[in-house]
């Protein structure tokens, strides 16, 4: 982790070139993923009609969709197979894994939401609902791909496997990617775009940088860790405002 | 119509044959109407017959209320000239258009039709309105209904044995007002090009207009579903979606004459059949040169998904159809909550 000052605002690095260039393939990834599934799903809308003529046809739509299905279930290997090589080696610590902690974490924030504490709980390098996020994705990415290859090439499936596997994948494949859709466009679109602490626009994916101020609030354990203050993990921290401290 | 088949048969009762003819007539078949070996030789070889038996024109459709001159336009006095025609055909082609003066939205109809887009390629074997329904004989086309595949029958012979033999052409014949003749799936003018996608695209529209008629299907214990399972699955959504989009024949999704046949539709019981169990790996290879044993049952045969019908597929859905609303409705609750505290921050 290195630091670097922008006028008076100090910034740390918080995404690798890694992970910023796996964010953005997932990202245009799945949006062409969604405008080209959801209106396989909802074939009878005029929209769904519409979207399709635009990708030059069903057929033209699928081409892509699978294309896409492919780079996804590629990138998904490719994510899991460095993690392997970086864990194997010891050059990183396991701030994805979900712990005991994430989910005090989670009960502590709805408490602190519904106005049951006083302030929010301190978040280490993620916090549960970053967390959360990304596991879903994983799973998704799992479902997704594997469903997304029984119909691409049912008939293979079919030598080794029941035939009504096809049809399975196919309702799997159809509601979960809804889901993902849903999950992303409302969750996601919100913690990175339209939350007050965010708004308009959590740049910090895209340039690797984040404020110093706001490690402060979102991620103090991981700042303290950086800082080498490790004891400061007793102090107070809200997940969005210097003005609820205390 | 019943009153002008009866006025015509009364007329036919009371006198000779030719009483209903409109009496100009009279001039044309004081030559026209005497000896039946009356004919032209034409350059082709062709010998025209240019005798009109009365008795046959009297009955027509027309009989009653067209004279020569309506559809002979040009032939106005005696003597009149021939025109220079080459063969048979050449008189046809020339002719048939007189049709339209009355008949024009037919004409029009035919114009968006198959045997006019062949013909305007330049095969003139394509059916005009002649071919079909007759000259000086016309009759009501579809009297009885089966006469409609008949006269089909007259070019498209092979097609209709195939047709005869399946389960509709059994029962067309044995009189059965409900099964379809050629001209209900094809229409009768207006006839899509089978090859391009076009006849595909509206395949699960037209056989649904019987098989999804509650009243009809409950007397042949058909179910009514089958188009709606067709159109949820793979097959149907491709081909809703490949509808706006000229595409192949070839390359059109498959739609239900693709599994079932087209002329040769036999119950989904009876063993010739291309849908009962024993034929369906047939079927799908088709379309899916790959398949095997196991892959017919990747299509659930018209069935929705229930718990004794594709228990997996259904329990799949049950379980979406919880998740999917829990897990948005618990994240949307999380945004509000995060939200009112912010403003109750503030």
């Amino acid at each position: 982790m290195s630091t670097s000052a922008i006028g008076s605002t100090q910034f740390l690095v918080r995404f690798t070139v890694k992970q910023r260039i796996e964010h953005v393939i997932t990202m245009v990834v799945f949006t062409v993923l969604c405008l080209t599934g959801l209106p396989q799903k909802f074939y009878g809308a005029m929209w769904a009609q519409k979207l399709v003529m635009l990708f030059g046809g069903i057929d033209a739509a699928r081409w892509i969709h699978r294309a896409c299905g492919w780079a996804l279930a590629l990138s998904t290997v490719a994510h899991f197979g460095s993690a392997i090589v970086t864990i194997a080696g010891h050059k990183t610590r396991l701030t994805m894994i979900p712990t005991k902690h994430d989910f005090d974490d989670a009960v502590a924030t709805l408490k602190y939401y519904l106005g049951m504490r006083d302030h929010g709980p301190k978040y280490d390098r993620y916090d549960y609902k970053q967390k959360f996020e990304y596991w879903g994705l994983v799973v998704g990415n799992i479902i997704m791909v594997v469903t997304g290859f029984v119909l691409i090439y049912p008939t293979i499936l079919a030598r080794f496997l029941p035939g009504q596997l096809v049809p399975a994948a196919k309702m799997a494949h159809s509601n979960e990617g809804l889901m993902a859709f849903l999950i992303i466009t409302i969750w996601h679109i919100y913690n990175a775009h339209l939350n007050p602490d965010v708004f308009p626009f959590d740049t910090t994916i895209f340039t690797g940088k984040i404020s110093r101020e706001r490690m402060e609030h979102e991620h103090p354990l991981e700042l303290a860790r950086l800082d080498g203050q490790p004891e400061q993990a007793g102090e107070v921290a809200s997940p969005h405002g210097r003005e609820v401290v205390g | 119509m019943r009153r002008t088949l009866l006025l015509v048969m009364m007329w036919v009762g009371a006198g000779p044959a030719w009483a209903g003819i409109p009496a100009e007539q009279d001039d044309c078949l004081g030559c026209h109407g005497g000896d039946p070996t009356m004919s032209m030789d034409l350059p082709s070889g062709e010998k025209l017959s240019t005798y009109v038996d009365p008795a046959v024109f009297g009955k027509s459709v027309h009989g009653e209320m067209l004279r020569c001159t309506d559809c002979h336009t040009e032939k106005t006095g005696y003597p009149h000239e021939s025109k220079p025609f080459a063969s048979k055909r050449d008189v046809q082609v020339a002719y048939y258009e007189q049709c339209k003066s009355c008949h024009f939205a037919n004409y029009t109809k035919t114009l968006d039709g198959v045997h006019y887009a062949v013909m305007a390629k330049g095969n003139r074997k394509a059916a005009l309105c002649v071919d079909c329904h007759g000259s000086h004989d016309i009759q009501r086309a579809a009297e009885p209904r089966t006469r409609i595949s008949q006269t089909c029958a007259t070019c498209h012979g092979e097609v209709f044995k195939i047709y005869a033999s399946s389960v509709h052409g059994r029962d067309a014949a044995a009189g059965n007002q409900d099964v379809p003749v050629c001209t209900d799936c094809h229409k009768a003018h207006d006839i899509l090009d089978p090859k391009n996608g076009a006849l595909a695209a509206h395949t699960p529209e037209i056989c649904g207009r019987c098989h999804t008629n509650e009243k009809m299907m409950a007397k042949y214990k058909l179910s009514t579903k089958v188009v709606d399972t067709y159109l949820k699955d793979f097959h149907g959504m491709s081909a809703t979606l490949q509808r706006g989009k000229k595409v192949d024949r070839k390359n059109f999704a498959a739609v239900c004459t693709d599994c079932h046949g087209v002329h040769d539709i036999q119950k989904s019981s009876d063993p010739g059949s291309h849908t009962i169990q024993a034929n369906l790996v047939q079927t799908c290879k088709k379309c899916h040169p790959g398949a095997t044993k196991n892959f017919p049952d990747a299509w659930l045969s018209h069935y929705e998904p229930t718990p004794q019908k594709a228990t997996l597929v259904w329990t799949i859905q049950l379980f979406y159809k919880l998740i999917i609303p829990f897990m948005v409705g618990g994240l949307v609750l999380q945004i509000a909550l995060h939200l009112w505290r912010v403003v109750v921050n503030r």
